[in-house]
């Protein structure tokens, strides 16, 4: 058994953030499943939005967010996002991040998709892992204790409250009971739930997952955003900037077909409307074999791609075997962040006492029903800070929770459920699962839907949970049991997708990511709330509605 | 097409010494050592390695493929091996083998240390920095610390080489207050640094140039 003041679990810019900015002298703990500097944060290229520039505002930067979520964010939350963004960049700056320059030495901006002004401070196209190495450098400074390759498996509620964590050492191979006074989830989110993501391998949503089976109340699954620009079959992600920097999106015929879709944005419409663009381009005939569109970047030229843009030039060459300063890139759109998450207030509490999400793994709701490029690197840091500033005084109001007993009890009986001493089921394995729950939520919880489809997804998934919960593994706690992992992953993604695809058959409407073709309209009047699920006795979801923080912009036909 | 990985076996709690074990696998053109990994692991599940981008950013699936240490997800099978081949497949060289393909990465991390691996803010900076001193930052700036310069160059003066590329990475930075001095704390000559600089190009899986510094 362990014990701190605080335990982060999750190793990227949230968790780090958080880390950094807890006040000094308070006993924090920081444990990730990888390595903190293998997080998925790292892949994130475009930037990190803040209204620095002299033309812009923080008023601009707010409307842009609200519009861009097509009015589902928490406009208290996106006055947070926004006025702390310039200070929180500024910090960034002291610690020893190396943006890319502007002439006058002040961090460079480009433009992403939704917004109004070139407002993302960048570091040419690995804007978030340089940002995640300075904080991971941060973090050794302030003394922070690291526990990499701790693998979370339960969330320990007494009484309603937090009173501690179970997690999988993957060294030792050993179970530990982690006691804290409180515990911030910062583990990321849950793209693979989809076959075409462009999230890493550890993108499971165990944080998420574990919340939820702990009681937290998740918001907004459904909506879930689709990236249009991914190399077509690996799906790695080509970042928002190579149209920030200019680069044209070109069907079959090498037209611009955003012209027909979002005339004044163009390729810098918000990703929900260009993901839908590209799709409805290849399924009237107009996209490239095997379903694809270009990305063209040639007209840019060879000096300020290789500048801008060197870590996507050389991704397109090694994956896509095409060179980018000379040749478009096919691309296809591919899940890429997701919206929903942990609900959260803005001092980053759930709804469980003493336990705080923030990130990706939480919904603040400052995207809304679809994020905009370059925010959600902004909600890391802004929202980390605000977590690891809280921490303290959340730690305070707390005393050390007794050690857990008839949780643990629960918890240790489940975990040797999934164990047998006879040999695995003979027939099925996590992986032709895991296969399945991806195809199903691709092809049925995608950019479009129908209530049909998300139907017979819910049928399968339902169907698979049983394949799941039969499965069995080989007894032993045994160092890097990366079977026993991906078999909790596996665990945490088909109760995500469940939810995701429950959330979106429930919202007969089509706002932002979540597009209804049997529902093609928003409907202000019956769906302009949050969409809450908390675990039902029968472990099945119920779901709700909660109330859409409006305190500034009253919902606007939403046109590019 | 068809290969056999060749990948090396050990689990601590059975095995004396690590075992080489055979995995014929498939592979396409468009495929990346990784890939076949992947495949290798759904015929045997109990084949441990790490892995997480799968995009050449965050450095976990170094490993050693045939004689070299690289990243197995920026590997092309096509520049490794030929249809029929036997590639052989083994954790970082020099590291700790915890299980299979794992290494032990504690001792490589805690050597960062050893160069004060962050920049210590000069209490005055007033935040501005040219375009041309980000640009000597820029491409140490890229280091994944996937460990496989620690796997196959030799120790150079006292800091290990993905510290020595930390080091250099600050040292270059103008709001670091020990800036140059910085040289001091790898213990390296003129010499050795040259050198240092002229092997990791070619080695590195983010192709990291080295800024010439006080030399």
């Amino acid at each position: 058994m362990l014990f701190h003041d605080v335990v982060i679990v999750g190793g990227g810019l949230t968790g780090l953030m958080a880390a950094c900015e807890a006040p000094p002298g308070l006993d924090v703990a920081l444990f990730s499943k990888i390595y903190p500097t293998r997080s998925h944060s790292g892949a994130a290229q475009g930037g990190f939005n803040a209204a620095l520039g002299e033309d812009d505002s923080v008023e601009a930067h707010i409307f842009d967010t609200v519009k861009g979520g097509d009015y589902l964010g928490d406009q208290d939350a996106v006055e947070v996002l926004c006025s702390e963004g310039p200070e929180v960049i500024r910090s960034l700056d002291r610690m020893g991040v190396p943006w890319s320059r502007r002439p006058d030495g002040r961090p460079a901006q480009r433009s992403l998709g939704g917004a109004g002004f070139p407002r993302a401070c960048y570091a040419a196209d690995i804007s978030g892992h340089v940002v995640l190495h300075t904080l991971y450098e941060r973090a050794l400074a302030a003394g922070v204790r690291l526990y990499p390759e701790w693998h979370l498996v339960e969330i320990l509620i007494e009484e309603g409250a937090l009173a501690g964590l179970l997690l999988y050492h993957l060294a030792t191979g050993r179970l530990e009971v982690v006691r804290c006074r409180v515990a911030l989830l910062a583990a990321g989110g849950y793209g693979r739930i989809f076959q075409k993501t462009t999230n890493g391998h550890s993108n499971t949503g165990d944080g998420t997952a574990v919340a939820y089976r702990a009681g937290a109340v998740l918001a907004d699954m459904e909506f879930v955003q689709f990236h249009p620009t991914t190399l077509t079959g690996s799906n790695i992600l080509i970042s928002e900037a190579a149209r920030g920097e200019g680069g044209y999106l070109r069907n079959a015929a090498g037209e611009r077909f955003m012209d027909r879709y979002a005339p004044q944005k163009m390729e810098l419409a918000p990703r929900d409307v260009v993901s839908r663009s590209i799709f409805q381009e290849i399924k009237e005939g107009r996209g490239l074999d095997g379903g694809s569109v270009n990305l063209d970047l040639t007209h840019l030229g060879r000096e300020k791609i290789l500048r801008q843009l060197p870590q996507i030039t050389e991704l397109a060459h090694r994956y896509a075997a095409v060179d980018p300063v000379r040749e478009p890139i096919p691309i296809e759109p591919a899940q890429h962040y997701s919206m929903g998450g942990i609900r959260v207030n803005l001092d980053c509490e759930t709804t469980i006492p003493g336990l705080l999400a923030a990130g990706e793994t939480a919904n603040v709701s400052v995207h809304g029903a679809n994020r905009l490029g370059g925010n959600s690197l902004l909600e890391t840091v802004v929202f980390g800070r605000r977590a690891g500033r809280h921490l303290g005084k959340a730690a305070a109001g707390r005393p050390l929770p007794p050690p857990p007993r008839a949780s643990l009890a629960d918890a240790l009986g489940r975990w040797q459920a999934n164990f047998s001493a006879g040999p695995r089921h003979p027939d099925d394995s996590a992986a032709a699962i895991r296969d399945a729950l991806n195809r199903t939520m691709t092809d049925k919880v995608g950019v479009f839907r129908t209530g049909e489809e998300l139907g017979e997804a819910m049928a399968e998934l339902a169907a698979l949970r049983t394949r799941y919960d039969a499965l069995r593994l080989s007894p032993g706690e045994r160092p890097f049991n990366t079977e026993l992992i991906e078999h909790l992953e596996l665990g945490c993604l088909l109760e995500l997708g469940e939810i995701t695809a429950g959330a979106a058959f429930r919202r007969t409407e089509s706002r932002g990511a979540h597009y209804r073709l049997d529902h093609p309209h928003r409907d202000d009047a019956r769906w302009l709330h949050h969409t809450l699920a908390r675990r039902g006795a029968d472990g099945r979801a119920v779901y709700e509605a909660g109330p859409v923080s409006i305190t500034r912009f009253p919902p606007q036909e939403r046109g590019y | 097409m068809r290969l056999t990985l060749n990948i090396s076996r050990f689990d601590p709690q059975t095995d004396a010494n690590p075992a080489p074990q055979a995995y014929p696998v498939d592979w396409e053109r468009h495929e990346t050592v990784l890939d076949l990994l992947i495949r290798a692991r759904q015929q045997d599940p109990s084949l441990a390695f790490r892995r997480s981008c799968r995009s050449g950013i965050c450095g976990s699936c170094a490993v050693q493929i045939g004689d070299r240490s690289r990243l197995a997800c920026q590997t092309l099978v096509r520049e490794v091996a030929a249809d029929g081949d036997i590639l052989s497949i083994g954790p970082l060289r020099g590291f700790r083998q915890l299980r299979d393909l794992v290494a032990d990465m504690d001792p490589f991390f805690a050597a960062l240390n050893r160069v004060v691996p962050w920049v210590i803010t000069l209490p005055d900076h007033a935040g501005l920095v040219s375009p041309e001193d980000a640009a000597r930052i820029e491409s140490p700036a890229t280091c994944i610390l996937c460990g496989v310069c620690d796997a196959e160059l030799p120790p150079a003066g006292s800091a290990t080489p993905a510290a020595l590329v930390k080091n250099l990475r600050l040292a270059v930075d103008p709001r670091d207050a020990l800036g140059a001095q910085r040289l001091k704390l790898a213990g390296l000559t003129a010499a050795g640094m040259r050198t240092f600089r002229e092997l990791l190009p070619s080695l590195c899986p983010k192709g990291i140039k080295l800024p010439v510094v006080g030399e």
